[in-house]
């Protein structure tokens, strides 16, 4: 008899293999949020040119760039998780499936899992495009991991708001924008501390707290999202 | 009996308001530190904001009473009253704040930290109507629009606390502060204390009002006759 802390991990597991199986035989948001990342980057590098040789523009203007890129890579492919539920109508069969809370841990694991592997696609090609020199690139990497847990936290949260209302993804950036405008401003502030090769500084701590605010609010009140 | 009741404290309300507005001009002492006589927009400026935020709170806790409190409709509908009424009183803070900021700072917006924060809550609230407006079905609205009212409690705290310690602000400190209190005039502090608590009270009046007034309408739209 597998003990209920098992069970509820094989439950998450398999939401987050289901998700990852369904995504690796459409590849819908795969491709929108590589193509959208990759587009966005190709216009500010033509607009920029070689922008980080410029000591001014490299910390004051392209983190905030990075970040933006990023928004609106998640905003482009991250609601399509819970959206495509509805639109399929899986999501009674889901509700039945599967508890609440290993639903939202299984596409919590599913949406970061997702963010950071585009992460590592586009910030090398960015750091590269940009002729950017990064002063401390251990502080870059933290920036990015926990500024992109958050923003597929908060993204996936929102997400499954927005999946319950009509005009979904127009919906979404407008609840995503202001409960992640904290993480982005803390991000920036990281990201730009790494480029200068500063102290990582209070952002960092803001940042962890940020992370597992949303988490534990996720983790509270994604079951009175879910089940009516 | 409760009709002479309620006349009596809209009477006191009234007359707490006017004299709050008569003691902001005559008989509080405007701070010289500031141009003019632009200090006395604090008696006006400091309850508005006081009040959206007392009715965010509000709007929170309402919300977490429809989830865990059984369910019941007015507490999704006096939740969302108290929305509606945060946002008109963070309007009037917003712009009463950038009235005083073109007198003292010489520009009406300059993304002061302070600014910044009224603006994304207001974004957040705003957002929070859009979503309402974007669900018919009562009970899901209600559901809903009650998670996305609590997440408030998790990311306005940044803007209240850390966003405003990232950057550099221009704006007074807040009035109410611990060491900040003996400094201020007393006339001043009598003013602004009724004028918030006038306002406090004022929300909750609104609140009440429109919150009976959405009653009705679901009542008439779910039994037209």
């Amino acid at each position: 008899m597998p003990s209920p802390a098992s069970n509820w991990l094989a439950s998450a597991r398999a939401v987050f293999t289901k998700d990852w199986r369904c995504e690796l035989r459409s590849r819908y948001a795969l491709n929108a949020i590589g193509l959208f990342a990759v587009t966005t980057l190709v216009v500010t590098s033509a607009a920029l040119g070689p922008a980080g040789t410029n000591s001014s523009l490299a910390i004051n203007v392209l983190p905030a760039m990075l970040w933006l890129i990023l928004l609106f890579a998640a905003a482009a492919g991250l609601p399509r998780s819970f959206v495509h539920e509805e639109e399929s109508h899986t999501a009674i069969a889901l509700r039945l499936a599967a508890p609440p809370s290993t639903l939202f841990v299984g596409k919590l694991a599913f949406g970061v899992s997702l963010l950071l592997g585009i992460e590592a696609l586009v910030a090398p090609l960015y750091l590269g495009v940009m002729s950017l020199e990064v002063a401390s690139p251990g502080l870059l990497v933290i920036a990015l991991v926990a500024g992109g847990y958050g923003l597929a936290a908060g993204s996936v949260l929102i997400a499954a708001l927005a999946s319950q209302a009509r005009g979904r993804s127009t919906l979404f950036s407008v609840l995503a924008f202001p409960v992640l405008m904290p993480l982005l401003l803390l991000a920036i502030e990281l990201t730009r501390n790494a480029v200068a090769g500063d102290a990582a500084g209070p952002a960092l701590p803001q940042l962890l707290l940020y992370d597992a605010s949303v988490t534990i609010a996720g983790l509270m009140l994604f079951p009175a999202v879910w089940n009516p | 009996m409760t009709r002479t009741i309620s006349l009596g404290l809209r009477g006191a309300l009234w007359l707490v308001m006017s004299a709050c507005i008569w003691g902001a001009f005559f008989y509080a002492w405007s701070d010289p530190a500031f141009v003019g006589q632009s200090s006395r927009i604090l008696f006006f400026h400091v309850p508005m904001a006081w009040t959206s935020f007392v009715a965010f709170f509000a709007a929170a806790v309402w919300a977490g009473r429809y989830l865990w409190g059984g369910r019941q409709m007015r507490h999704d509908r006096a939740a969302a009253t108290a929305v509606e009424c945060g946002v008109l009183f963070g309007v009037l803070a917003t712009i009463t704040g950038s009235l005083w900021a073109r007198i003292e700072w010489g520009a009406y917006w300059n993304w002061d930290p302070r600014q910044t924060s009224i603006v994304v809550v207001l974004l957040f609230y705003g957002a929070y109507l859009a979503l309402r407006s974007a669900m018919a079905d009562r009970e899901v609205r209600a559901r809903i629009s009650s998670v996305y009212a609590l997440i408030a409690l998790v990311v306005t705290p940044f803007f209240y606390f850390i966003v405003p310690r990232i950057t550099e602000s221009l704006h007074p400190e807040p009035v109410l502060n611990a060491e900040r209190t003996l400094d201020v005039d007393p006339r001043m502090f009598q003013v602004l204390l009724a004028s918030a608590l006038a306002y406090t009270v004022l929300f909750f009046w609104l609140h009440n009002l429109r919150a009976r007034s959405q009653a009705l309408i679901d009542a008439l739209e779910d039994d037209p006759s």
